[in-house]
């Protein structure tokens, strides 16, 4: 796992590597001369559809007329479109977000066309008050939306605007990459000592400008909300000036097998951490068991979990009573919750209405329903506690900083006979102690006074299949066989959702569609599918009435074979972050059919991924008398690897699909 | 009078079953045969739809779903869309127990308000309300009660009472309120009997009901919903929407109305008249006029959509597009027209009703059925379809999103329908040459020279016009039904006519492609054509099948084998007729060369229910026949004695 780490690393320690800090990008707006349109394709990517030439972001900090302080962002961009497929740049939106009295607010947008029109530059501007739509997405949240217009084949469009902000913590982020090349890609921060934020920084790519400056600056503070004469507040203050370029950067690549693409772009983040003189210090960021005491006591999270939750009595009660055990307790509380009440949002933290209302609105978000859990859980005097995490498509998360705006999911955690059990009641057919596959990502954080950190990873998990299959010679010569498979835990669930949406029959009629119709499928059994902690066990016998030839070709696979392979692109820049590791064995034992020798049998091999034997594939093919025994294993336990290992990956699947499809050849006896 | 005497038998002893105190929703009260297969119960609907006059509508309605499991949760929710022509005036929820009792109510601050648009527009209006309970207990019901006002009576209501599969209906009713001296127009499916005739005051009230539909599944291939269900269109005689009034009647009425909402929109900016001569004066054959300046439209514009008020239905001007450089289907439409004519040529603004499998025009029931724009310019021995929100597609060629179907053509002396024109069996063929060779790894160096036809060919137009080299190149490398497998090259040309093609190459390294087994080598020889459809027999089909896609693909295949193989199994050749196409295959070996041939003819059409099991029966056998395998065996060295 170690190798996640280098993404990681706080720009705070990054060497400066300043070569030509001076170097400035030489795009100016309103700039574009016949010159600019010269290049057709660009060697960057002589494929990009469109390439941009700049994008430079300015974040500053100057005092507002509300008694504090405003965040100023400009953005400017230029891009070259080079065909129709890059029309979409070409449509912009801009989120903004407002919280009663605070807002954020869009000004001097400027937004033009060019467009070389017999050997001239012919200019088209945006007319920004009858183009310019805002779309009202929630009550925070508003978006501006606007497209440029006479774009063509060719054209260039050129954009900047401003967005003051009265959230200090929403410094904007910059991502340095994104869906076209990049010539140019520019952010600059200047920040005053009095405020401290963290730098989160990630990606592959060196910066080639990363420059630090400083100056003094001059900050007024009006505070005119009282009725009366406003107040004004002066001083000076060293303000630092940050500057980081990346030239030339690639577009960005979507590859099967991440987690999500947001950890692999290159891009900066801030956390406000403190603010310092002349402000009054106050620790913002705080640490982890600042901010763990903090939700705590926070009526939006800890706070309905850890009063005294009176009004509780009337459903924990019924649900423990006579019950003996912490254990037994904890999952008949589980249980309820997790089949009672549906989940709205599997992205949520903080909670929107309270527990008591939750109980009768039977509907809630993760944070809601997992919180509740935990309040229930408590009551019932069991050791719990809420973790908060990312989940893996929300990206990854950086264990050294409290950084709340990182998380996305609440989960429980109970402590029962010196255990941890960890608990999410928001999957309908989960089990009680499993969680889901999209909270295995790395480091998550109990909510506690200790505030310990813990690890769920991806690497922790194995699916294990086994599949027996029987075959033999009935009284009439017909080749009949019994098939018993238990799936891995998380191939259960999906086949539980699958019965309760399809029904029963479904699977048959699935297994049929694999074989052909010809086959007949009879005593079918789903074992343990109400029992959701564990397993499935499937058994079913089968019956083929084809009609025998003299040679009988026949893959020991009986369809369980894998016929692709997962690794079908050729080349891989990313890790491959699979969802778990697995270990899948089928064996078969069969008698030879009536009548008939073996001609040829498929030749028995072992074969490790590498030299830790992190993964092995073995194919073993016997006869002993009358009989044919044959057994067939892929363990990978692993589930991350990195770009480098993935041609071993590559390879080794290539092999297991060449190997599985092997037949073993029965001739009829002369 | 029988019936009517044994329905009110059933009435008693129905009312003895049920306890005492029971709600009138409680689920003993369903009668059985519509708990059968069902997900959810409808227990009662009630719609009116009063005609308040010509310009305003106000719509009524009071629903109860009894909701039998997890799987009928999904119709438990309450949804309502609106927009600048629709406001919402009142929403009432209600939440009973199995036994009917009333467990809770909606308070207004539960309903969510959000924005309806959707990613393919710029901008529109549209937003929703909705709602759900979310209760857990099963069975339990949901009463729903809203009122919509319909700023504009340019769409009328469409009664379905059963809305979906697996959801089976106790009782609805739809009534229609207007002035006395208004005629309301409907077009009915599956009811039989006439609407109840009532009056109050001044006005007329049309009711239609139905009693216990069952739940029905869906069916593989099975003819529209609205076709197989209960359902009845309802129009307007005169209506207005925001300034604009006009009259449905007939379909020239409604054409006229089209037409005025663009009447006065075809001026074009002075340097683009210009432009339309320069590029078209000098071409004298009006196709030649038509795809150059269908060029110029596709090269100077694109398309991007704002859907605001009236402006969902009313185009923006040829001059807005021209100094803007986009526009929707409407004004990009409007725009070409604008072009033709400048140059003399007289086309037609045409409404369709676009989607794949969209449902279909309803010809003999002249209302707002479409959702898109395309122009049509008759020539005097054909005509040129053109679709103008494309940047690609070749002038007079419009894919499956709008052909073989009816089409309202538009001028001003009002709409007409016409067919838009269809590709069968001849036009979407494929044409496939495999050339290969296969060494004694199993490695098979194979080259494929491949000319897709018609609509098998938009699948290609898309990937070669939509996405770059590398990104072809990406789709490639993970589409292809190989196992594990290298593109080498891949080359694509296009042939732009109104029935176009594209002729692809491709040179690719598969890996393992056959099976060789100490002393035998198994190896499938269709190498790249396999149909992939295999049905589920169902004895009870009920419904008719419509196949809506013709086609044709012949195949050739050549692979050389290693030397010192000899053949121990060759499948048979296939031959396959029956009233869905005809199949054939056959592989022979000669030498150590393979040589396969495979030609799938694929009609359409509709056949009835009972066809279905010989369609299942057709797709198995071409599916096996499909992955067939020649095993050869290795030639016995020389024996040591």
């Amino acid at each position: 796992m170690s190798s996640k780490l280098p993404l990681l690393i706080s720009g705070l320690f990054l060497a400066c590597l300043t070569l030509t800090a001076q170097e400035k990008s030489t795009v100016k707006f309103g700039n574009v001369t016949e010159k600019d349109f010269a290049t057709k394709v660009y060697p960057i990517d002589s494929n990009a559809n469109a390439v941009v030439i700049a994008d430079i972001g300015h974040s500053t900090i100057e005092g507002n007329t509300k008694g504090w302080f405003s965040l100023v962002y400009k953005h400017y961009k230029r891009v070259h479109i080079l065909n129709k497929n890059g029309y979409d740049v070409a449509n912009i939106s801009i989120s903004l977000y407002a919280d009663g009295n605070a807002e954020e607010e869009l000004n001097k947008l400027k937004a033009v066309t060019y467009n070389l029109e017999n050997g001239k530059v012919v200019e088209t501007k945006l007319d920004v008050k009858s183009s310019v739509f805002k779309d009202k997405i929630s009550k925070n949240r508003v978006v501006k939306k606007f497209t440029f217009p006479n774009v063509k084949e060719g054209s260039i469009i050129e954009y900047e605007y401003t967005i003051t902000s009265d959230f200090l913590q929403n410094l904007q982020p910059w991502e340095f990459q994104g869906a076209y090349p990049r010539l140019w890609s520019e952010y600059n921060l200047s920040l005053p000592e009095f405020l401290g934020y963290v730098f989160l920084t990630q990606g592959y790519k060196r910066y080639d400008i990363n420059d630090k400056k400083s100056h003094m600056e001059g900050f007024t503070i009006i505070d005119s909300r009282d009725v009366g004469a406003s107040e004004r507040y002066r001083f000076n203050a060293n303000v630092a000036d940050n500057r980081w370029v990346i030239k030339n950067v690639p577009a960005l690549k979507e590859e099967s097998f991440t987690s999500t693409i947001d950890n692999h772009i290159a891009k900066i983040e801030f956390q406000l951490s403190e603010y310092r003189q002349p402000l009054t210090y106050r620790n913002i960021m705080g640490s982890w068991p600042k901010l763990a005491n903090d939700l705590m006591e926070a009526e939006f999270f800890g706070k309905p979990v850890t009063k005294d939750n009176g009004w509780l009595k009337d459903v924990v009660k019924p649900l423990t009573e006579g019950v003996t055990g912490n254990k037994s307790k904890a999952q008949k509380i589980y249980n309820y919750v997790r089949d009672n009440f549906t989940c709205t949002d599997h992205s949520d933290l903080f909670v929107d209405q309270t527990l008591k209302n939750l109980l009768k609105s039977k509907s809630g978000t993760v944070s809601e329903i997992n919180l509740l859990l935990t309040a229930m859980l408590k009551y019932a005097d069991i050791d719990a506690d809420p973790v908060i995490l990312s989940t893996r498509s929300n990206g990854m998360t950086y264990a050294m900083y409290p950084l709340i705006t990182q998380y996305n999911y609440v989960i429980a955690r109970a402590v029962v006979d010196g255990k941890a059990i960890y608990l999410d009641a928001s999957e309908p057919r989960l089990g009680f102690g499993h969680l889901p596959v999209r909270c295995y990502n790395g480091h998550a954080r109990i909510i506690n006074k200790a505030a310990e950190p813990i690890e769920l990873l991806s690497d922790s998990l194995m699916e294990r299949k086994t599949t027996t299959v029987f075959v033999i010679n009935d009284d009439k010569g017909n080749i009949v066989g019994s098939m018993i498979q238990t799936p891995g835990y998380y191939e259960s669930l999906s086949l539980r959702d699958r019965i309760k949406e399809k029904g029963k029959d479904q699977l048959v009629t699935d297994i049929k569609k694999a074989f052909g119709h010809e086959m007949i499928v009879s005593n079918f059994v789903v074992d343990s599918l109400d029992k959701y902690e564990e397993v499935l066990g499937i058994k079913y016998d089968f019956d083929f009435t084809e009609e025998k030839e003299d040679i009988i070709y026949l893959n020991p696979m009986f369809g369980e074979g894998h016929k692709e392979n997962p690794f079908k692109s050729a080349e891989r820049s990313y890790p491959v972050e699979m969802p778990y590791g697995f270990d899948e064995t089928y064996t078969l034992q069969m008698d030879i059919p009536t009548g008939y020798v073996v001609d040829e049998l498929p030749q028995s091999m072992v074969v490790k991924l590498n030299e830790e034997n992190e993964g092995m594939f073995e194919y073993r093919v016997s006869q002993s008398g009358s009989g044919i025994s044959f057994r067939s294993r892929i363990r990978i336990s692993r589930a991350y690897f990195l770009p480098e290992e993935y041609e071993m990956l590559r390879e080794f699947f290539n092999l297991v699909v060449k190997k599985q499809a092997e037949q073993i050849v029965f001739k009829k006896k002369k | 009078m029988i019936k009517k005497i044994i329905a009110g038998c059933c009435f008693v002893v129905a009312t003895l079953a049920v306890a005492a105190g029971d709600g009138e929703y409680a689920v003993s009260k369903i009668p059985a045969a519509l708990l059968k297969d069902a997900n959810a119960v409808k227990r009662m609907e009630k719609i009116s739809f009063e005609i308040v006059n010509t310009g305003e509508a106000i719509l009524r309605k009071k629903y109860a779903i009894t909701i039998l499991n997890e799987n009928g949760d999904r119709q438990a929710g309450f949804v309502e869309y609106y927009d600048k022509l629709h406001e919402i005036k009142n929403i009432e929820g209600i939440l009973y127990s199995a036994e009917g009792k009333e467990l809770k109510k909606l308070k207004n601050k539960q309903i969510i308000d959000a924005t309806g648009s959707d990613d393919n527009n710029l901008i529109d209006d549209n937003r929703r309300k909705f709602h759900h309970f979310f209760h857990k207990t099963y069975p339990y019901t949901v009463q729903y009660e809203v009122e919509i006002k319909y700023n504009g009576t340019l769409f009328f209501p469409v009664w379905l009472p059963r809305e979906d599969e697996e959801y089976s209906v106790q009782q609805s009713s739809i009534s229609i309120i207007s002035d006395a001296s208004y005629t309301v127009r409907y077009r009915v499916n599956n009811y039989s009997g006439d609407p109840v005739v009532t009056t109050d005051k001044n006005d007329k009230i049309l009711t239609w009901e139905i009693k216990d539909l069952p739940a029905i599944k869906d069916e593989y291939a099975s003819p529209n919903w609205f076709d197989i269900n209960t359902a009845i269109f309802f129009g307007p005689t005169e209506f207005e929407i925001e300034k604009y009034k006009g009259n449905m009647q007939t379909w020239q009425d409604f054409g006229k109305f089209v037409h005025a909402l663009r009447q006065g929109k075809d001026n074009l900016p002075a340097n683009i008249k210009q432009t339309v001569h320069q590029l078209a004066d000098n071409i004298a054959d009006p196709k030649g006029k038509i795809a150059k300046l269908y060029e110029y439209m596709q090269q100077n514009t694109r398309y991007i959509s704002i859907q605001l008020g009236i402006g969902g239905w009313q185009p923006f001007d040829a001059t807005y597009v021209a100094t803007k450089a986009y526009g929707d289907c409407k004004a990009l439409t409007n725009y070409m027209y604008s072009l033709l004519k400048e140059a003399g040529i007289n086309s037609y603004y045409t409404l369709v009703r676009a989607g794949r499998n969209a449902k279909k025009i309803m010809a003999d029931f002249p209302s707002s059925q479409f959702n898109h724009v395309i122009l049509c310019v008759p020539l005097q021995k054909d005509t040129v379809w053109l679709e103008c929100t494309s940047q690609t597609m070749p002038a007079g060629y419009l894919g499956d999103f709008t052909c073989d179907r009816y089409v309202l053509l538009v001028d001003e002396n009002g709409g007409k329908l016409v067919r838009t024109p269809k590709y069968g069996m001849n036009e979407n063929l494929q044409v496939r040459h495999v050339k290969a060779v296969l060494d004694e790894d199993a490695t098979l160096q194979l080259t494929s020279e491949t000319t897709y036809g018609g609509l098998q060919q938009d699948q290609y137009h898309g990937l070669i016009n939509g996405l770059s080299k590398d990104k072809v190149k990406e789709y490639l490398h993970e589409q292809l039904d190989f196992a594990t497998y290298d593109v080498n090259s891949f080359d694509y040309k296009e042939t732009k006519s109104t029935m176009p093609a594209v002729e692809e190459k491709l040179d690719i390294t598969v890996s393992n492609y056959a099976t060789i087994t100490g002393k035998r080598l198994f190896i499938v020889p269709n190498t790249m054509t396999r149909t992939y459809r295999r049905l589920t027999p169902d004895e009870n089909r009920k419904y008719d099948l419509e196949l809506s896609f013709e086609y044709k693909d012949v195949d050739t295949v050549e692979i050389t084998l290693p030397a010192g193989y000899t053949a121990e199994s060759i499948p048979q050749d296939v031959s396959l007729t029956s009233q869905f196409g005809k199949y054939n295959c056959s592989v022979k070996l000669d030498g150590n060369k393979l040589r396969y041939y495979r030609s799938i003819e694929h009609y359409g059409g509709t056949y009835p229910a009972k066809d279905y099991a010989a369609l299942v029966k057709f797709y198995d056998a071409m599916y096996k026949a499909d992955r067939n395998k020649v095993v050869l065996v290795k030639n016995e060295q020389t024996k040591g004695f």
